[in-house]
C-alpha cells in the first residue's frame, strides 16, 4: 500500500492530525515508540478543558477563535463532550480579580448568590457572584485519545512502535522535538485525580487566585481532576510537594467537601511551547513539525489539524504555517 | 540614570520577569520600554530540566539581571539562596528578601539586617528590600549595603506609595544613597511620584505583567519614570494654601 | 542511601554529590545545589560526600519579581 504521510507521536496533536488526514481519505501511517498514549505523553495529564472564552484571559487572540471550532469537531470524531460551561469565581477579597477576568474575556453572564447556586447548589455560600460561560466544554481528555485511536483502528491504522516512515514526515512528538526545533520550550504543570462521591460539581469551576490559581473539572462518577501549575521548565519529573499541597489547599477553599476526597494521581509533564504560546506547523527540509500546543493540545489540535491537511493534501497555507 | 555599585544602568525602570502571558509578551514589555534590569529568582528543578530555555530568554534581553531572594523567611535561606544565584547566573548582585510575614510579605528588619551583613562580606552587591525605616536603612548602609529598595506598598497590592511622609523622610536623610522604590506599585502616576520625590529607579513587575496589554504597560511606566526625573531636576514649586494668579495682575484694564 | 532531593524521597547509589546529580537525571543541567541548607558549589561537587538522610536542594533559573 501506497503511504501518503507518516505521523510521529500519538499523543493530542498526531491522532488529531491521523484522524483529519485519513477522514480525508489519506493513507497514513502513526509511530509512537510507547504503542499508545500514556503517562510519558502530555496528553495523558491534561485536564480536557474546551474553554476558549476563558483561555482569551491571557492568550492571544487565535486561540479564543480557533478553539471554538474544537468541541464540534471532537464531538464528530466521536468523543462524548460535556457541553455544560465553565463558571468562574474568586473568594470575596479577591473580586477584583473576578472584575480584571470579566473586562478580559466575553461570552459570559455575571450570575450573584443565587445564580451560582442554581447551576452548582454545593458552592453559593462561599461566592457571592460568578462568571458563567455557558457555551463551554469539557471532556475525558484519555477517553478522547482512545475514541481517536479506535477511529483510526477502523480505517486500518494501528500505533506502530517503529517502522521505516514513507510519504510526508509529519513530526507530533511533543517536547521530544526540541532536537530539532530550538524555540520550543517546557512549561510544567502539575495536576491530581480525586474520588469525591461525596461532592457534586457539575462543570468546569475555576477558582481565581491571586496565589494559588486553580481548575476542577469533573470526569463523572465522582472523579474530579484538579489542575494545574504553570512554571517555566521543562522539568517532566514528579510533582513536587508543595504544588500539590497549594493546588489541593485551594481545592479545600472551593469546596470543602473536597478534604475528604481520595487523592487517586499525582501527575506532572512539560507543555510544549514556542515564546508566544502559540501553536506553529514548521515545515523542514525532511517533514514539517505539528507542536508547541501549549495549554491548549486539546483546544486547538483540531484547528491545527485541519490545517496540516490543509497544507499536505491541498497544499493551502493557513496562519500557523512557516 | 542610576548608577549602582558602580554600574550605570540605561533605564530607571527596573522589570520583573514573572507572572507574564507568554515569553514573547514579556520580551516585548522589556524591548518597548527600555527597562535597566531584569529580576529573576531561583527555584527547585524538576529532574530533566535546567532552566536553559529561561536562561536563553534573558540572556536574549540584554539588560543586567538582578536575582533575588523572594520567598526566603530565614538568613540561612537566604544566604544560601544568595550563593546559588551567584553562580546561576554569574552576578554578585542580590536582591536580598527576607519576608516576615506570610500574608503581607512585609521583610524582616532583624533577619535583613543580618544577612545583609553576612552577603556584603562575603562580596555580594545587595540590594535590600526593607520598609521605610530610616533606622533600619542607616544599619543596612552599615552593613555594607549601598543601595536601598524601600517598599512602596506590600507586594502585588498595587497600592502605590502607602507612606508618602515616612518614604519623603527617608529620601532626605540619606541624599547620597541610590534608592529604588520596590513593590507595590499598581500605575504609572505611582512611579513618576517616586521620581518626583528623588528616588533613583522603581522596581516592578506585577503592574505590567497582569496589565492587559504588558508591553504598554511597561511603556507607560517607562514614560511616567522620565516625567517623575526630569520634574525632579526641574526643582518643582512648593504647594501652598493661597491662590496666586499666574498672569500678571498689573496693567489690568479698568473696564467697569 | 536514602537521601530527600527537593523535598522527595530518594534511593541513590552514588556517594559523591556530582554522580548523585548525574545518577538523578541532572547531568550537564544549569543548576545550583545546596546540601542540608548550605550552598555547595559546582566546582566542589566532584568531592563532596553524602550521607545517610541528607537533604539536597537542587535550583534552577527562573522568573521573578
Ligand atoms: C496539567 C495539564 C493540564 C492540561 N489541560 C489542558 C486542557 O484542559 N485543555 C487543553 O486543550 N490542553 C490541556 N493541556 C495541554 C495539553 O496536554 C498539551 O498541549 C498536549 O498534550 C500536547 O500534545 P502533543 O501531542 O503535542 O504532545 P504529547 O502528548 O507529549 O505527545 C507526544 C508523543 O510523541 C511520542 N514520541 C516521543 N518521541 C517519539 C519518537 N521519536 N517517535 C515517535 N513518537 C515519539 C511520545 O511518546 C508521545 O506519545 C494540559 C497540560 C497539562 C500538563
Amino acid at each position: 500500500m501506497n503511504i501518503d504521510a507518516t505521523i510521529l507521536g500519538a499523543g493530542v496533536a498526531g491522532l488529531s492530525v491521523a484522524a483529519e488526514l485519513s477522514a480525508r481519505g489519506a493513507r497514513v501511517r502513526l509511530i509512537d515508540p510507547e504503542g499508545a498514549p500514556g503517562p510519558l505523553a502530555c496528553s495523558w495529564w491534561a485536564a480536557g478543558m474546551l474553554a476558549p472564552l476563558c483561555e482569551g484571559e491571557t492568550a492571544e487572540e487565535p486561540v479564543v477563535r480557533l478553539g471554538r471550532e474544537a468541541a464540534a469537531w471532537w464531538q464528530a470524531a466521536g468523543a462524548a463532550v460535556t457541553q455544560a460551561g465553565t463558571l468562574v469565581v474568586a473568594l470575596d477579597r479577591d473580586r477584583g480579580e473576578l472584575d480584571r477576568f470579566a473586562r478580559r474575556t466575553g461570552g459570559h453572564e455575571t450570575l450573584d448568590r443565587a445564580g451560582v447556586g442554581a447551576l452548582e447548589p454545593e458552592l453559593p455560600d462561599r461566592f457571592a457572584s460568578a462568571l458563567h460561560f455557558a457555551s463551554e466544554a469539557h471532556m475525558d481528555p484519555r477517553a478522547a485519545l482512545e475514541t481517536l485511536q479506535r477511529t483510526l483502528a477502523a480505517r486500518g491504522v494501528r500505533i506502530e512502535r517503529a517502522t521505516p516512515p514513507q510519504g510526508q514526515i509529519i513530526d507530533c512528538r511533543g517536547l521530544a522535538a526540541r532536537d530539532r526545533l530550538p524555540g520550543l520550550r517546557g512549561v510544567r504543570g502539575e495536576m491530581a485525580i480525586l474520588r469525591a462521591p461525596g461532592v457534586g460539581i457539575n462543570r468546569t469551576v475555576r477558582l481565581l487566585h491571586p496565589r494559588h490559581p486553580l481548575y476542577i473539572v469533573p470526569r463523572g462518577d465522582g472523579i474530579y481532576m484538579l489542575g494545574a501549575t504553570q512554571i517555566e521548565s521543562e522539568g517532566r519529573g514528579p510533582a513536587s510537594l508543595r504544588s500539590v499541597v497549594e493546588l489541593l489547599n485551594a481545592a479545600y477553599a472551593l469546596h470543602p467537601g473536597l478534604a475528604e476526597a481520595q487523592v487517586l494521581e499525582i501527575g506532572a509533564d512539560a507543555r510544549p511551547a514556542f515564546a508566544d504560546n502559540l501553536p506553529r506547523i514548521v515545515r523542514q527540509e525532511d517533514r514539517i513539525h505539528v507542536n508547541g500546543l501549549f495549554r491548549h493540545g486539546y483546544l486547538l489540535a483540531p484547528a491545527l489539524a485541519r490545517m496540516t491537511a490543509d497544507w499536505v493534501l491541498e497544499g493551502n497555507t493557513s496562519e500557523f504555517l512557516q | 540614570m542610576p548608577v549602582f555599585y558602580g554600574v550605570e544602568i540605561a533605564s530607571p525602570l527596573m522589570l520583573g520577569t514573572a507572572q507574564y502571558p507568554s515569553p514573547a509578551i514579556m520580551a516585548e514589555a522589556f524591548h518597548r520600554s527600555g527597562a535597566g534590569v531584569a529580576t529573576v529568582s531561583v527555584r527547585r528543578e524538576a529532574a530533566g530540566g535546567d532552566g536553559g530555555a529561561f536562561w536563553d530568554m534573558i540572556e536574549g534581553l540584554g539588560v543586567p539581571v538582578l536575582p533575588n531572594t523572594a520567598g526566603c523567611h530565614s538568613v540561612r535561606e537566604a544566604v544560601t539562596t544568595a550563593h546559588m544565584a551567584r553562580e546561576l547566573f554569574g552576578t554578585d548582585w542580590i536582591k536580598l528578601e527576607v519576608i516576615g510575614h506570610e500574608d503581607t510579605l512585609q521583610p524582616d528588619p532583624f533577619g535583613l539586617i543580618e544577612a545583609a551583613r553576612i552577603l556584603c562580606e562575603d562580596g555580594f552587591r545587595v540590594f535590600p528590600y526593607m520598609t521605610e525605616d530610616g533606622i533600619l536603612a542607616g544599619r543596612l548602609l552599615e552593613a555594607g549595603c549601598e543601595v536601598l529598595m524601600p517598599w512602596g506598598a506590600p507586594i502585588g497590592t498595587g497600592r502605590g506609595l502607602n507612606n508618602l511622609y515616612g518614604l519623603r523622610t527617608l529620601r532626605a536623610q540619606f541624599p547620597g544613597v541610590p534608592m529604588v522604590i520596590d513593590a507595590g506599585l499598581g500605575m504609572p502616576s505611582h512611579a513618576a511620584q517616586a521620581m518626583e520625590l528623588g528616588f533613583d529607579a522603581v522596581l516592578l513587575n506585577t503592574a505590567v505583567a497582569k496589565a492587559g496589554a504588558p508591553a504598554a504597560m511597561a511603556e507607560g511606566f517607562a514614560r511616567a519614570l522620565e516625567a517623575g526625573r526630569l520634574a525632579h531636576e526641574a526643582d518643582p514649586m512648593e504647594p501652598r494654601d493661597m491662590a496666586a494668579p499666574s498672569t500678571p495682575v498689573l496693567g489690568l484694564a479698568e473696564l467697569e | 542511601m536514602r537521601i530527600t532531593v527537593n523535598g522527595e524521597s530518594s534511593q541513590i547509589a552514588a556517594e559523591k554529590l556530582a554522580a548523585a546529580l548525574d545518577e538523578l537525571g541532572y547531568g550537564a543541567a544549569r543548576v545550583a545545589t545546596a546540601v542540608n541548607g548550605e550552598f555547595v558549589p559546582a566546582a566542589m561537587r566532584a568531592d563532596h560526600a553524602l550521607c545517610e538522610g541528607d537533604r539536597l536542594e537542587i535550583l534552577a533559573p527562573r522568573q521573578g519579581g
